[in-house]
């Protein structure tokens, strides 16, 4: 029973989930119709366990790096930092939920998120812009047929995004934007179908309890 | 041929310096180089232009985090100040865990400016739960009992005759990943026929063009040129298009590299 009863609640719940936008009547002895089962009764567990799912994760980091700075490892300064850091937010935006008319925690809060985890994430993440510059140098190279194409496009794209491409050759912009709406869009519409096909046919698997390897264990 | 080879492999830290001096200088000195505007951009301008100040509320959700702030900030910046010039309501949500603290940014500066919460705009937090949290609040926009200030909705004046997304005459999701757009379209658009747009991070712009063209969402900023483009239509200028000249010069920097790296690879493979 410790396999068939967690696949019969994916079963269930998945074809609660299935017929709701596509059926009208109420289901028979339930008195309620599929889409009022989903919102009135799934959707606060998908975000209960959504948010259970941050805060275990947040745990789960807290443990490894707790685990390192314990036990020494090399570089254990840096999880010194991170574990300071996570404990810090964590209990600041915790008094800040708590006390939200309170403007001085409010005030406080806001500072610290601003003039700290905003610049720094900005700033590793702008990061990219200089790995993505080198990289681009040294890959972009016309030594095939495909690879010339590929370079063509980039510096077509590069150009017609940024005003100086306009300046450059009057053509670069609407090139750019016909290469955005036509070939591109041809590919990305095969992606997003053969990815909603895949998708639906996994979830089918999921549902008929095919496809075990969320219920974890052996 | 040496100068072929070394052309090939220059020394990224010389390619970092020069791509650095390249974006710092036009921020110090700007160029002012012109910038056309986008049909999709000003899509999005004549739908704001279109609403009635006096009826209409608008939804804005703020998918994103710092990280993105860069690219993306500076739409929700020029998104606000359209509004807010027009006299548009406004309510915030979000669906994820950085969002708040983003539309705080804005609120507090409107609020430094005169302009009042509770009557002008709302923020209604943070929703947990992706997908679903977004078609939770599409379906039932009153499912959020408290906005992020303590205050309960049914005493906000704002919310009255919200009780799903429908209500809302317009929907602009800031999404820099997932949930984004896509859940948008998904849980509100297809299902429901919520009106709706988005602003993208620039990574983002050709995975969201086949909903733009499709018609499923009405218009697209995309990243900072985007917001650039929307400052122009509204004649608020503000970071997006201060930063355009640094674009333009860090694309032109990366282009020369790549043709100078393809130059001394061709005259390489022909000795």
């Amino acid at each position: 029973m410790r396999r068939e009863i967690p696949l019969f609640i994916t079963f269930l719940v998945g074809v609660i989930f299935l017929f709701g936008p596509i059926t009208t009547g109420d289901v028979p002895l339930v008195g309620m119709q599929f889409r009022e089962i989903v919102s009135v009764y799934l959707s606060p567990w998908t975000t209960i366990i959504s948010a259970f799912a941050i805060g275990l994760a947040s745990v789960n980091l807290l443990r490894l790096h707790g685990n390192y700075v314990a036990r020494k490892r090399p570089g254990w300064i840096n999880s010194a930092a991170l574990v300071f850091s996570m404990l810090f937010f964590t209990v600041a935006r915790t008094i800040r939920e708590l006390r939200p008319a309170d403007p001085d925690i409010v005030a406080f809060y806001s500072r610290i998120f601003d003039n700290i985890a905003a610049p720094l994430s900005g700033a590793m993440f702008a990061i990219l812009a200089f790995y993505i510059a080198s990289a681009s140098y040294r890959a972009f190279r016309a030594r095939s047929l495909e690879a010339s194409v590929l370079l063509v496009a980039a510096i077509v794209v590069m150009l017609g995004a940024a005003p100086v491409g306009a300046i450059i050759w009057d053509y670069f912009p609407s090139l750019q934007r016909w290469l955005l709406a036509v070939p591109n869009t041809a590919g990305q519409r095969a992606i997003i179908i053969g990815a909603a096909i895949g998708g639906f046919a996994t979830s089918l698997r999921i549902l008929f309890g095919l496809e075990r390897g969320y219920l974890g264990g052996e | 041929m040496n100068w072929a080879k070394q052309l090939q492999n220059i020394d990224r830290r010389i390619i970092y310096t020069i791509l650095m001096i390249g974006l710092i200088v036009p921020l110090i000195w700007p160029i002012g180089i012109p910038l056309s505007t986008q049909e999709v951009t000003r899509s999005i301008y004549n739908i704001i232009e279109d609403l009635d100040p006096a009826t209409d509320v608008v939804l804005l959700s703020f998918d994103y985090s710092p990280a993105s702030a860069p690219d993306l900030h500076p739409s929700s910046v020029a998104l606000v100040e359209h509004l807010t010039a027009r006299g548009i309501r406004w309510v915030a949500v979000s669906f994820w865990p950085e969002g708040p603290q983003m539309s705080e940014m804005i609120m507090r500066d409107l609020e430094a400016r005169g302009l009042t919460y509770g009557e002008d705009f709302i923020d209604l937090g943070f929703m947990a739960g992706g997908e679903n949290a977004i078609m939770s609040f599409a379906q039932d926009s009153r499912v959020i009992k408290t906005d992020v200030r303590g205050n309960n909705i049914d005493t906000l004046t704002l919310m009255d005759g919200i009780v799903d997304m429908n209500d809302f005459a317009f929907v602009i999701g800031l999404s820099a990943g997932d949930p984004g757009y896509n859940a948008f379209i998904r849980q509100a658009v297809d299902p429901m026929g919520v009106k709706f747009a988005a602003a993208v991070v620039t990574v983002s712009v050709p995975a969201a063009m086949p909903f733009v063209s499709s018609g499923q969402m009405k218009g697209l900023l995309g990243g900072l040129r985007g917001a650039a483009e929307y400052e122009q239509l509204t004649g608020i200028i503000g970071q997006g298009a201060a930063m355009m000249d640094a674009q333009s010069i860090g694309h032109l920097i990366i282009v020369a590299f790549i043709i100078v790296g393809n130059v001394a690879y061709f005259f390489s493979k022909k000795n």
